[in-house]
């Protein structure tokens, strides 16, 4: 008969948190440096001439949109080779839940990076001497969408090193799960379309480099406006992680609270996917007709408010299941 | 890695409350406003025609946000918020640069710092969008498209603040993280100075300029 005591446990949430992280974290950075890739070659083929530059320009994205995946391997590693204390069987949830927000969150920048990366690469076949602008661009760009990533990281981070253990065991344990759900699922949506965003920028600044800095700005604009759903996410988890609830035997409180990380987690993908679409649109005509951004970015704001009402729907049930129910 | 997440907070019990104060935030603000202080001195002391290289900085910002403010503003509401735009980007940008610093810390790494910053923003942008529709069409618009939507009207505007300053800090905070993590993981061997160059220096540069510019769009949005 197997001993299972809460050193036990421990270990196997740390080894299964370690393995959550790591596995969802190697989705998204591996679609987007592909595609990245597939780009590259197909400028090359336009434009054989710059394949030094676009080669150079590749391998500089696909680094770039690797980055979530690093955050993925750094916190799997901390989960594998850490002697973590067996005080509380909260601490069994709370690793659980740190693999787990990194791992969804490093998903979404993975593939989102790896769009401006391409649009870089075909972008320099076309226009070889807005290279040096396009590379800018597209590091700016890709930065930006590390950000959802880097909000599952941060929230990854501080479950693994707060002390938890005097808490409650019931709730905490649904809590901290909440927590690492809302943060991990919230930066799917967002990261992906941050991706789209800069892909526009990029692909504008080849078509007409004289509009860089208003494409520029615009899109940093709709990269901020499209992650504002991950905040949220962020906003949740730090809601369930520095809360103090009662303790409880009723099953209600905890699933009430996991409910409200699933619900601003799962409904934050939609809205980040949605307002990504909008500014990407909103930055390639902007491209192509510079003399209305005024009315474009008025749109595109208008636009991607109401395409948030979902995300907001969801971040009021989210707080109303921690605060009321 | 005992240091993550410790604050030193100065306590005073006051009837029944208890007032926090976070000593290093506000000790590395008092940092940042000297230094800002003492490069406006530098920059406009001897004017000239031909710029000396502090007076050619300082007119670059100038330049380059009062740009901003023109775009997203109309003349005259552009030449009264440019000054604080440009104010509030030159202390985020220190802020934010801050850290690379040894010993030294970002003050937009505790949460109050972007939170008060973003307050600010959204009290600035109401008072405008007030002075330029009158009240009555200021509290009309929370009533629109229908009038059952004005507490998620109430809600979206709230969570601007929230989103703003939260983009802020989760960057800021996540990247002293990253760099703190890793120097621990790789006996600060290496990687921590190209660390902080990216988090540090480039991505504090774009948060800032990111913060800077919202808070812009939404004195715009107000007003329009």
């Amino acid at each position: 008969m197997m001993e299972f005591d809460v050193q036990t446990w421990i270990k196997v949430a740390a080894f299964s948190g370690g393995g959550l992280a790591m596995g969802f974290g190697a989705i998204g950075a591996a679609i987007g440096e592909g595609y990245t890739a597939a780009e590259a070659n197909s400028a090359i083929s336009r434009n054989p001439e710059m394949a030094g530059d676009i080669f150079k320009a590749m391998l500089v994205g696909q680094a770039i949109a690797e980055s979530a995946s690093i955050f993925a391997l750094v916190v799997a590693m901390i989960l594998l080779f850490t002697n973590f204390a067996a005080e509380s069987f909260v601490t069994v949830s709370v690793l659980l839940a740190s693999g787990l927000s990194m791992g969804l969150g490093a998903i979404g920048s993975g593939v989102g990076s790896g769009f401006p990366a391409g649009a870089a690469c075909q972008g320099m076949a076309r226009q070889p001497a807005a290279s040096g602008r396009l590379t800018t661009n597209m590091l700016i760009g890709s930065a930006v969408c590390q950000t959802p990533a880097i909000f599952a990281l941060v929230t990854s981070f501080i479950l693994l090193f707060t002390n938890f253990s005097g808490r409650p065991v019931s709730p905490t344990w649904a809590a901290v799960l909440g927590a690492g759900l809302a943060a991990g699922l919230g930066a799917i949506g967002s990261g992906l379309g941050g991706g789209l965003v800069a892909q526009a920028s990029c692909e504008g600044v080849a078509r007409q480099p004289l509009t860089a800095t208003p494409v520029t700005n615009v899109m940093l604009l709709g990269q901020a406006v499209t992650q504002t759903t991950a905040i949220y996410g962020l906003l949740v988890a730090f809601v369930l992680m520095f809360k103090n609830f009662v303790p409880t035997d009723s099953i209600a409180p905890p699933m009430a609270l996991l409910g409200a990380g699933l619900c601003m987690g799962i409904g934050a993908i939609g809205p980040g996917i949605g307002e990504g679409f909008t500014a990407q649109s909103t930055v390639r005509w902007i491209a192509r007709n510079v003399e209305a951004t005024a009315d474009l970015t008025r749109v595109m704001l208008v636009g991607q408010a109401v395409a948030e009402s979902t995300g907001i729907y969801s971040l009021v049930i989210a707080l109303v299941l921690i605060f009321v129910v | 890695m005992g240091e993550l997440g410790k604050v030193h907070q100065l306590l005073i019990p006051l009837g029944g409350h208890t007032l926090t104060f976070n000593l290093e935030a506000i000790l590395m603000t008092w940092i940042v406003i000297l230094v800002l202080t003492a490069f406006g001195y530098f920059a406009t002391r001897g004017r000239s025609i031909l710029p000396g290289p502090m007076q050619a900085l300082g007119e670059l910002f100038v330049n380059q946000l009062f740009g901003l403010a023109d775009d997203a503003l109309d003349k005259e509401l552009a030449r009264k918020y440019a000054p604080m735009i440009c104010a509030l980007f030159m202390f985020l940008v220190l802020s934010n640069w801050l850290g690379i610093i040894p010993h030294l810390e970002e003050p937009t790494k505790d949460l109050n710092t972007p939170l008060g910053l973003g307050l600010m923003g959204f009290f600035i942008a109401h008072y405008a969008g007030i002075r330029a529709k009158g009240i009555k069409a200021y509290v009309r618009e929370y009533f629109e498209p229908m009038f059952f939507m004005m507490p998620l009207n109430l809600i979206g505007e709230l969570a601007k603040v929230v989103s703003i300053s939260f983009r802020l800090f989760g960057n800021i905070m996540g990247g002293s993280i990253i760099i703190l993590v890793v120097s621990y993981l790789t006996y600060s061997v290496l990687l921590p100075p190209a660390l902080n160059a990216f988090f540090g220096l480039f991505v504090g540069t774009i948060q800032a300029f990111v913060f800077t510019m919202l808070t812009v769009v939404y004195i715009s949005v107000q007003v329009k």
